[in-house]
C-alpha cells in the first residue's frame, strides 16, 4: 500500500500503454503501427469493394450510434446499448462475486445454489434465457418490460461466467496473505476486503475486461424483444430498404469502435491495480 | 434457512417493482383507463410497417392503428418485437392490438383471437411486355406459368389452393382449364426467365401483386401485370385471447373506417390502390 501512495507523492507514471509489450524498443513499436495501418487499410479495400451506398449510411448513422433520440424521446442505438451493458456490468459483477463467495464457502445451502446456478446460466444459450424471461416470467405474475428483462437476463448469464473467473482470482492469491491478516487480529471480511480482494482484482481484470466486451456484442441479442438498440436498428433499416450490407457495416464499425473503448478502460485499470507488480523506476 | 425465506420473499417483490402490472383479460379497461393503445406490428415490413429515415414507425397498418387509438381517444404506441414473439400469443397485457398484417392459420388460432379481415393481399398474372395473348387468368390454360415453390401461388396454379380463415374457407376461381407450373427457388430467376420473350422458358408468372408491381415499376420495358387479382390473401386483425368486448369495439371502428372511406384512402397512400376489404 505504501508502493502506492509514493508513485502517487511524486507523480510517476508507472509502465508504458499496455498495447506493446514492456520495454519495446521504438523500432518494435514503429513496426506494429505500420502492420496495423496495412491490415487496416487492406479491410476498408474490402469493404469498399462492396460498393456500399454511403449517402444511405449516413442518413442512418446518427440513430444507430445514439446520437438522436427517438420519436418518443427515448435513446436508441449505441446509447442504448451502453445503457443496458452499464446496468448489466453492475449487477452481473455483484452476481459474480456472491456466487464466487457461495462456491467458496463451506455451506453446503450456499454451495448448492452457487453451482446449480452457475452450471444452469452456463449451460444454456442467452437467447433461450431472454425469451425465458421475457415470455416465462409473466406465466408466474410480473409481466417484464423488454429493457429490465434484458438486463435481467444479461446480468444472469454474465455473472455466471465471472462466478468462475473471480473463484480463480480468489483462489490466486496465495494463502499466507490471508494468514498474515489473520494473526494480525483482523476481522474476515477486513482480511478478504482488503488483502484478498485487491490482489485477486489484479489477476482477474483481464478476463473480466473480455467477458464485458463479449457482453456488448450480445446485448444485441435483445434485440428479439423489439429494444431498439445497434442491431436492432440496422436489421430495421437493411431489411425494409435492402440494404443489409450497410446497414451490417456500420453496424460492425460502431461495435467495434465501442469494444476499443472497453480495452483502453480494461488496461488502464490493469495498470491501477497492477501497480505494486511493475517495474519500479 | 430464515435468509433464504426472506430471500425468496423479496425476490418478487423486486421483480414487480421493474415491471408493468399484469392485468386479467379486459384489454378494453386497460385502454381506456390507460388513455394509451399500444399496437405490435413488425419492425421491417415495408409498405405496410417499417423504421423510415427519420427513425418513426410508419406504414400502412401503423396509419390504421393510428386511427384506432383517435377514434377511441387515446394516445398511441407501436412497439416491434420479433415476430416469434408476436405470434406466439399470451401477450399479458403487453399490447393490445396487432394491426400487423398477418394471415390466419389454425395454429395461430389457438394463441390468439382473430379479429377482421382488413385487406386481402391480391395475386395477379404478370407477362413479358410483348405478349399481347394473355389478357387474364382464362388464357392460362395450356401455359408454362412460373410460382416460387411453396407459395399460395404455386398451389393457385395447380389448382389446389385452399385458404383457411376463421369460420371456413375461402372460395377460389379458376377460370382456366389446366396450366403447367414451373416452380422456383426464387422469384428473381422467374422474372429472369421471363424477360428472356415469351414461351422461351416461361409464359407468364403468378406473383403477389405488392412484389410483381415494384419489379414492374422497375422495368417497364420488360413487363406488364395483366387483368383483375386472382384471389385475395385474406390478412386480419389479431388480439390477445378474451376480451369479447374489445373485439365489438375494434369491428365497430373498421365498420366505420370503412364507411367513411378512411380504410380506402390510407390504402391508396402507401399502395397506389385500395386493397382494402369492405367491412
Amino acid at each position: 500500500m505504501s508502493d502506492t501512495s509514493k508513485y502517487e507523492t511524486t507523480g510517476v507514471r508507472v509502465a508504458p500503454t499496455p498495447v506493446f509489450p514492456r520495454g519495446a524498443s521504438k523500432a518494435f513499436e514503429l513496426r506494429v503501427v505500420a502492420v496495423w495501418v496495412t491490415l487496416f487499410a487492406l479491410f476498408v479495400l474490402f469493404f469498399m469493394s462492396f460498393g456500399l451506398k454511403f449517402s444511405f449510411i449516413a442518413e442512418r448513422f446518427p440513430a444507430l450510434a445514439g446520437l438522436r433520440l427517438t420519436k418518443d424521446g427515448f435513446i436508441q442505438g449505441a446509447a442504448l446499448t451502453l445503457f443496458v451493458c452499464f446496468f448489466s456490468i453492475i449487477a452481473s459483477s455483484a452476481l459474480g462475486l456472491i456466487s464466487a463467495l457461495g462456491r467458496l464457502s463451506s455451506s453446503a445451502i450456499c454451495y448448492g445454489i452457487s453451482t446449480f446456478y452457475t452450471s444452469f446460466f452456463r449451460g444454456t444459450p442467452l437467447l433461450v434465457q431472454i425469451f425465458l424471461i421475457y415470455l416465462g416470467l409473466p406465466q408466474l405474475g410480473p409481466v417484464p418490460d423488454a429493457i429490465p428483462a434484458g438486463i435481467i437476463a444479461l446480468s444472469l448469464n454474465y455473472g455466471a461466467y465471472l462466478s468462475e473467473i473471480f473463484r480463480s482470482g480468489i483462489m490466486s492469491v496465495p494463502l499466507g496473505q490471508r494468514e498474515a491478516g489473520m494473526s494480525l487480529g483482523l476481522p474476515r471480511w477486513v482480511v478478504f476486503w482488503t488483502i484478498t480482494l485487491p490482489q485477486a482484482t489484479r489477476i482477474v481484470i483481464p478476463p473480466t475486461g473480455s467477458q464485458f466486451i463479449a457482453m456488448l456484442k450480445d446485448s444485441s441479442l435483445i434485440s428479439v424483444m423489439g429494444v431498439w438498440e445497434i442491431m436492432f436498428l440496422a436489421q430495421s433499416f437493411g431489411r425494409s430498404s435492402y440494404r443489409y450490407i450497410e446497414m451490417l457495416t456500420t453496424a460492425a464499425t460502431i461495435y467495434w469502435i465501442l469494444s476499443i473503448c472497453f480495452e483502453i478502460i480494461q488496461s488502464r485499470l490493469e495498470l491501477k491495480f497492477g501497480k505494486g507488480y511493475s517495474k519500479a523506476r | 434457512m430464515r435468509r433464504l425465506l426472506v430471500a425468496s420473499v423479496l425476490a418478487p417483490g423486486l421483480l414487480a417493482g421493474l415491471t408493468t402490472a399484469a392485468l386479467a383479460g379486459e384489454t378494453l379497461d386497460r385502454v381506456m383507463k390507460n388513455k394509451l393503445l399500444v399496437e405490435v406490428t413488425d419492425q421491417a415490413y415495408p409498405p405496410f410497417s417499417y423504421i423510415d429515415e427519420a427513425g418513426e414507425v410508419v406504414g400502412f397498418d401503423v396509419d390504421i392503428s393510428k386511427e384506432i387509438a383517435k377514434r377511441l381517444g387515446v394516445e398511441y404506441k407501436v412497439e416491434t418485437p420479433s415476430w416469434e414473439i408476436i405470434v406466439a400469443g399470451n401477450w399479458n397485457g403487453r399490447w393490445d392490438i396487432c394491426v400487423c398484417s398477418m394471415t390466419p392459420t389454425k395454429e395461430r388460432a389457438e394463441v390468439l383471437d382473430f379479429v377482421n379481415e382488413y385487406y386481402s393481399a391480391p395475386a395477379n398474372v404478370v407477362v413479358n411486355v410483348d405478349n399481347n395473348d394473355i389478357k387474364s387468368a382464362a388464357d392460362l390454360n395450356g401455359k408454362k406459368v412460373g410460382a416460387q415453390a411453396g407459395t399460395t401461388y404455386e398451389k393457385y396454379v395447380q389448382k389446389q389452393l385452399v385458404i383457411e380463415v376463421p369460420g371456413g374457407t375461402a372460395k377460389i376461381d379458376y377460370p382456366f382449364a389446366e396450366a403447367t407450373v414451373v416452380p422456383y427457388d426464387s422469384e428473381d430467376t422467374a422474372f429472369q426467365d421471363l424477360a428472356l420473350g415469351t414461351g422461351k422458358r416461361l409464359d407468364a408468372i403468378v406473383s403477389g401483386y405488392l412484389t410483381a408491381k415494384e419489379r414492374v415499376d422497375n422495368a417497364p420495358d420488360k413487363f406488364k401485370i395483366v387483368g383483375d387479382p386472382l384471389y385475395g390473401e385474406p390478412i386480419w386483425v389479431a388480439v390477445d385471447k378474451g376480451d369479447p368486448e374489445w373485439e365489438a369495439k375494434i369491428k365497430e371502428i373498421f365498420k366505420a373506417m370503412s364507411d367513411d372511406g378512411t380504410l380506402k384512402a390510407i390504402s391508396e397512400k402507401w399502395l397506389d390502390t385500395d386493397i382494402s376489404t369492405k367491412q
